[in-house]
């Protein structure tokens, strides 16, 4: 299996100036969180990305990633119809291949090396998928106490991986007792579960359960991805994988401030941002506050 | 291996339900106490959780009933204090050991025996407990609750609809309202009654024989309410305070939550309900007990900053104990609407889906353990719409019972669909059941414990009887299925008919042999006039729950049931009237409409102008809004009144709203005036002696007088009887000239019975206020008897065999006079033919609130018995809630707000027999029979006590004034004992212990009984008979006696009803002389002699009925006993 395509949603109505936001990089360049996203992308070898957005912002994007326009198919999203609704509108793109898909509100940052080079999350999550042949999405495990915040598969681990897991079921933000009752993964600490990590290799399998989901719903109707990647676990092989890295949320609060911390720290200017953060620290002026 | 060990272990069902009695009828003393230590050996080895239990409930019968009446069985014996201390610390392994160990030492005897028996049936209940909070607890989807310790962790989130502020037409522009989220839920009733099945260890052992037909319904009390309604309403909104408000309106109360220990505070006040609601919902997850983090911080995780809760529960005046399982539906809907509000039901409105009914189900158990309190797994089944088959699950490879018991936790509920249960018949139902509540509400908790421990011994009638119980279920299911039945003469008849007769049957078959103590005379009353009134219109009678008296059923031919309704009112209340004094009312009975609810529980968020609770929610809250400040109120108050006010003159639920905050604020103080009028009223009648009064306030105010003042002193030297101390009549065999003797004074009418009844048994009703003497405590004879029935029947038995008539005299007091009089002339005496002569108490206390130190010496320096851990918690919270009104209401100062009845108390039984002389009952008696010479004085409770002609010559022979009948103790005879006192043998009082120690060194235990040589006893007063005219005299010489007894200062619980059915316990203080103090005076010759346990046994505590009944002491009375 080759993943040449990737399909970034960014079409929420309320979180579409995220990705638009100026970070530096690793290597100290100035972009938009946006390209950032899509180097992730590029990285792993992808040629052609679809990013879904809010229908009138084709400009402002462009102008985000104008340098990788070649490569670009910008979608419009019609309507408002949740996070599945964005993904099925890029079914004419993907056209019966499989693909990358990521979100726009996600930066990732790698641990993993490979010969001397940094191995982006995309990259290793690709080379697994193409190994496996099957649907993969990164997941990470996480507390229990950030369940309302993602989605959350069970399942059990692959014999002989110890990354790697057969995914049996997902659900968007369940609650504790849900997770409890349905999304166990033996192996995993108590209290902690396998929350989707924003990157996702999927099969044509998904686009064709979408489609039947906008077939059988109705026009108001809010289609997730979570509900058809469950159906997906039903219908044919579909793994998780714990890829080496982690994931920063620029949608929530001080969510943009961590991230471009993280790069900061894992990228050239490392001891600088460091010294200036020390010396923060040692004139911030003390407060009242003994929390 | 041991016949019993492989009854235990046996596959074949025949052989493992096979009955322990009979094993044992047929076994010697050896052959038991080899089985006994098999029996011990295999529970410690077993890891199966039924093989233990079982094995645990084998040793507590053969220790409890089938040992001590062994021949060769020694009586006499010790048990080491070590033990009884383990006992109440709940340590029972401990307890067994030491118990063992002293058995090997001293050799089997009856003491050891008791306490081995109080051990194991303690282990083996702590067992199953353990089993069942392991089981909610490792639930899974209850897990992560016990983890959170947090605000961080916490998974939680409130649902967007209820997390924002609306307007309505009645507030400002931007009102600060938020959205209400209702639920309303169903109670239960089980049309069957299948034998207490739903209790947990029977469904997790016998999954087979637990089922139920457990129906949703709504309730409106007739002539009261219009129409049914679900009668539980659970209330949630988000506040814009970062605290948690709860409120019960039902209860009139309501608290404001700031810190998050007072959430896990559950008897601090009436929201313990509430609290575990929240708790068992996750909302405030358990495991965040005692992590010091703060509520505001949970609250803004889990709803915003700066916001909170408010959640607010009503139970439509729905009367306690009325065995519709009311407390777990609401525990239910309470649990239900949080858990919607916070995303963990996926319908936020509407009905439940199945698994989310099931897990509210689940949550529900996990409330009431964490409230200290316990159901059965069918009270939640409100939540599910209709009628429904509840039953028994074998545990399967997934569920974590599975290998630890045979069934699971949790039921399954089958939904009856139409071909279950047809339209028709529903209706028909509903159109011949009249549901009622009696009045009485009692504690069931021991007779859940009396079912397990019969289904663990497997004895042979209740065995029967519980399969008899199944057959009748299939019965009643089976009758549901059909419109129309055809009769045996082919005729068609109305399933309803068939169903009653199956429930009477039941009621009065299978029921009654499993527990008898779930029928009463009131119950037996009021069925007959229903069934006389009603002729071949009364089609059954159905008992809900774990006993009758409180909630019932009766079913009538349709055309009658509004004529039934109004007349089985009409029974109730007059035989209440009849039997108030004699059994435990807690308000008077009421008669329901219901209807089958077929959606089961159901919740509406309710908006804008609609967002309003229940009308008594106001007649609290505004009060109390109206008395602040215009400018201190907050938005979101302002808002409230401004909404409330706008509602009140539209909306249709809230009329008479008005009239109700009036009452609120103006409230009338008629009724309070009344009550402490009658109350110095009927000081002022009894002659109550206020100086006495004051004097002993002062004295207990300054610390005089007092618990630990009550003990002797630390040096008084307290060691056992020796062997002459104590003549032995225990065996009956008693040289022919003691009987001679005896015979010889009753058939020369030398002797009377003086019955003991001025007291009220606290411990027999826990403080109710029932007149004890006149208590139909048990079925003797075919018929329900109470005490003074039995006595008179003993004295009644004896006259006649000696020819000679025996007067017998009740003593009474201010609490028990009256009613004994009325009941006495109603029963015509019971038809007794010697003279019965009531003697009126001439002494009387006010009770008053106690001192806080002897509140702390009675709870924590004395041995308590501690509880489950959960339910030690909530006494503790309650003790610490006492101590604080004992504080605020004033130490020492009088108690009287309670009914007057209440506040009163009788001063000890050693005023009992100066009464008689005083109140010239014994001078009458000595008149008309100049003759007498004797009196046989017992407690109300002693029912084996009897004129037995031996015991009366061995007391005319010895020459003593005074013989006390002493019997061999047993662990449960706690209370002072017969002693040695710096060489005086003498009885002392548990109250003058001066160390708890000292009694476990006592062999013998004062049964009260007391032969009495009347001249002598008047020569100890300083009196002859002819001074007894002489009432200057008779006074003088009691006040002088009276004088050297010491007074004791006993702390008691008194129950204080109020609202529907609701009680309240509190401790007062009040102060005693006991007649078993007559011992210590010098000039007093007074002997002792040792009697069989069977005479000499007192029962104290109904808990111990059960074990009397079954270990022969029942039938021993009945054959003292002639009946009239």
């Amino acid at each position: 299996m080759k993943i040449r395509k990737a399909v970034i949603t960014a079409a929420s109505q309320f979180q579409r100036d995220l990705p638009l936001q100026t970070m530096v990089d690793r290597d100290g360049v100035q972009k938009s969180a946006l390209k950032v996203i899509v180097e992730e992308a590029i990285s792993a070898g992808v040629e052609e990305i679809a990013i879904i957005i809010y229908p009138g912002d084709e400009n402002t994007y462009l102008a985000a990633i104008s340098n990788y326009a070649s490569r670009l198919q910008l979608i419009e999203q019609p309507a408002q119809r949740g996070y599945g609704y964005a993904v099925y509108c890029a079914r004419d793109f993907t056209g019966g291949e499989p693909f990358l898909h990521l979100v726009s509100d996600h930066l990732y940052i790698s641990s993993a090396q490979a010969d001397g080079h940094t191995k982006t999350c995309a990259q290793q999550l690709i080379e697994v998928a193409e190994t496996e042949n099957c649907s993969i999405s990164a997941v990470q495990p996480t507390r229990e106490n950030m369940l309302p915040y993602y989605g959350i598969v069970g399942g059990r681990r692959v014999t002989g991986r110890s990354s790697l897991y057969t995914v049996e079921n997902v659900i968007e933000k369940p609650t504790p007792t849900e997770a409890e009752q349905q999304l166990i993964v033996p192996g995993l600490r108590a209290g902690y579960y396998l929350s989707f990590f924003g990157l996702h290799v999927l099969t044509p399998g998904v686009m064709a359960i979408l489609t039947e989901q906008v077939e059988k719903s109705d026009e108001a109707a809010k289609l997730q991805l979570s509900p058809a990647l469950a159906q997906l676990a039903t219908r044919e092989r579909y793994l998780a994988c714990e890829v080496q890295g982690r994931r920063y949320d620029i949608g929530v609060h001080y969510g943009t401030l961590i991230a471009q911390l993280a790069l900061a720290l894992s990228g050239r200017a490392r001891d600088d941002v460091l010294a200036q953060l020390v010396e923060l620290l040692a004139t911030r002026e003390l407060t009242g506050s003994n929390e | 291996m041991s016949s019993l060990v492989s009854i235990i272990t046996a596959s074949d069902p025949a052989r493992r339900n096979q009955s322990l009695d009979t094993f044992c009828r047929a076994a010697s003393l050896q052959e038991l106490l080899d089985e006994c230590a098999d029996l011990e050996d295999f529970r410690r080895r077993s890891t199966n959780l039924y093989e233990r239990v079982r094995a645990l409930f084998f040793l507590y019968a053969i220790n409890r009933f089938h040992l001590p009446n062994q021949a060769g069985m020694q009586a006499r014996g010790l048990t080491p204090f070590m033990g009884y201390e383990h006992l109440l610390n709940r340590r029972f392994e401990e307890a067994i050991d030491v118990f063992l160990t002293a058995q090997a030492k001293d050799g089997p005897n009856d003491a050891i025996c008791s306490a081995l028996a109080a051990a194991y049936h303690g282990l083996g209940f702590q067992t199953l407990a353990n089993q069942v909070r392991r089981s909610v607890r490792t639930v899974r989807g209850d897990q992560w609750m016990f983890r959170i310790g947090h605000p961080a962790d916490h998974p939680l989130r409130i649902r967007p609809e209820l997390n924002y502020p609306q307007s309505t037409t009645g507030a400002s522009a931007n009102a600060s309202n938020f959205p209400i989220l209702r639920e309303r839920t169903p109670v239960r009733m089980d049309l069957s009654h299948s034998g207490w099945s739903d209790i947990f260890f029977l469904g997790m052992d016998y999954p087979e024989g637990a089922r139920v037909l457990n129906v949703s319904i709504d309730l409106a009390v007739v002539g009261r309410d219009t129409a049914p309604t679900p009668p539980v309403e659970a209330y949630l909104r988000v506040i814009d305070q970062p605290v948690l408000k709860l409120a019960s309106v039902d209860l009139g109360a309501s608290v404001t939550i700031t810190d998050l220990s007072e959430v896990f505070d559950f008897a601090k006040d009436y929201l313990g309900l509430l609290k575990a609601a929240i708790i068992a919902a996750g909302i405030i997850p358990p495991g965040i007990e005692g992590s010091g983090q703060s509520l505001a911080h949970l609250l803004e995780r889990i709803v915003g900053p700066g916001l909170g809760l408010e959640i607010v529960s009503n139970v439509n005046n729905i009367p306690k104990g009325s065995r519709l399982a009311v407390s777990t539906s609401l525990l239910g809907s309470l649990i239900s609407v949080c858990m919607r509000a916070t995303g963990q039901a996926k319908s936020l409105t509407g009905p439940l889906q199945e698994h989310e009914r099931r897990l509210v189900a689940a949550r529900a158990i996990l409330g009431e353990w964490l409230g200290g309190s316990g159901g059965g797994w069918q009270d939640s089944g409100g939540l599910w719409p209709g009628m429904k088959l509840i039953q028994g699950v074998l545990a399967g490879e997934d569920d974590p019972e599975y290998g630890v018991s045979r069934g699971r936790l949790l039921p399954s509920h089958h939904i009856l669909d139409d071909t279950d249960a047809p339209v028709e018949v529903r209706q028909k139902l509903q159109d011949s059941l009249v549901l009622v509540h009696g009045g009485m509400a009692q504690n069931v908790g021991p007779i859940l414990e009396m079912v397990t421990e019969k289904y663990l011994l497997r004895s042979e009638a209740e065995w029967l009887a519980r399969q008899k119980a199944l057959g009748i279920f299939d019965e009643i299911v089976a009758a549901l299925r059909k419109p129309t039945l055809l009769s045996a003469d082919g005729e068609a008849t109305n399933p309803v008919q068939t169903i009653g007769a199956a429930t009477t049957r039941n009621f009065f078959g299978p029921i009654q042999t499993i527990i008898p103590w779930t029928t009463n005379l009131y119950t037996e009353t009021i069925i007959e006039r229903a069934k006389a009134q009603l002729g071949s219109r009364f089609w059954g009678f159905w008992m809900l729950g774990g006993m009758s008296g409180g909630g019932m059923g009766f079913m009538v031919a349709p055309d009658v049931k509004h004529t039934a309704q109004s007349m089985l009112l009409d029974i109730m209340q007059s035989t209440k009237e009849q039997l108030d004094d004699a059994l435990p009312f807690a308000m008077d009975p009421v008669v329901y409409d219901f209807a089958i609810n077929e959606r089961g529980t159901y919740a509406e968020l309710l908006e804008g102008d609609n967002a309003i609770l229940p009308q008594g929610y106001y007649g609290m809250i505004i009060p109390v809004l109206l008395r602040i400040d215009q400018r201190q109120l907050s938005r979101s108050q302002r808002d409230e009144l401004d909404q409330f006010s706008s509602a009140s003159r539209s909306r249709p639920e809230l009329n008479g709203i008005a009239q109700l905050l009036f009452e609120r604020m103006l409230p009338r103080l008629k009724a309070s005036k009344d009550s402490s009028q009658s109350l110095d009223a009927m000081l002022a009648q009894s002659g109550f002696d206020r100086t006495q009064h004051e004097q002993i306030r002062e004295e207990l105010r300054s610390g005089r007088i007092g618990l630990a003042q009550n003990r002797l002193p630390a040096n008084a030297t307290i060691v056992d009887v020796a062997g002459n101390d104590v003549f032995d009549a225990s065996h009956g065999s008693l040289p022919n000239e003691c009987r001679d003797a005896g015979i010889a004074a009753i058939e020369s009418g030398a002797v009377a019975v003086v019955s003991l009844a001025a007291g009220v048994g606290s411990r027999w009703t826990q403080g109710a206020g029932v007149v004890k003497a006149l208590h139909p405590f048990c079925k003797l004879g075919g018929k329900h008897r109470s005490f003074i029935e039995v006595h008179l029947a003993k004295s009644r038995r004896a006259a006649k065999r000696f020819g000679a008539p025996l007067p017998h005299i009740i003593t009474t007091s201010y609490l028990t006079h009256a009613p004994i009089a009325k009941y006495l002339e109603a029963q015509e005496n019971y038809g007794y033919e010697g003279a019965l002569l009531l003697s009126p108490g001439r002494a009387i206390g006010l009770r008053m609130i106690p001192m806080v130190r002897d509140l702390r010496f009675a709870w924590e320096e004395m041995p308590q018995q501690l509880l489950d851990v959960q339910a030690q918690k909530v006494r503790e919270s309650l003790h610490h809630a006492l101590i604080d009104w004992a504080t605020h209401a004033g130490e020492g100062s009088d108690y009287t707000d309670n009914l007057p009845l209440q506040c009163l108390h009788p001063v000890g039984h050693w005023y009992e027999i100066p009464n008689l002389l005083r109140n010239g009952v014994l001078l009458r008696l000595l008149e008309e029979r100049p003759q007498l010479r004797y009196l046989m004085l017992h407690n109300i409770d002693t029912l084996g006590a009897n004129v037995d002609p031996a015991l009366l010559g061995q007391h005319i022979l010895s020459g003593a004034s005074l013989t006390y009948e002493v019997i061999t103790r047993r662990i449960e005879d706690r209370g002072g004992g017969l002693a040695r006192v710096d060489g005086r043998v003498r009885l002392v009082e548990g109250l003058a212990m001066p160390n708890e120690t000292d009694e476990f060194g006592l062999s013998y235990y004062n049964t009260m009984t007391t032969w009495i040589e009347i001249d002598k006893l008047l020569a100890s007063f300083g009196l002859t008979r002819n001074d007894l005219a002489n009432d200057d005299l008779v006074t003088a010489a009691i006040r002088t006696v009276a004088a050297r007894m010491p007074t004791y200062i006993t702390v008691k619980d008194v129950k204080k009803r109020w609202g529907h059915g609701q009680e309240d316990v509190f401790p007062v203080t009040q102060f005693e002389k006991l007649w078993g103090d007559m011992t210590a005076l010098p000039e007093v010759d007074s002997r002792f002699m040792a009697v069989s346990r069977m005479r000499g046994q007192q029962l104290k505590d109904q808990a111990q009925l059960d074990g009397w009944l079954r270990d022969g002491s029942a039938g021993y009375v009945e054959d003292l006993c002639e009946w009239r």
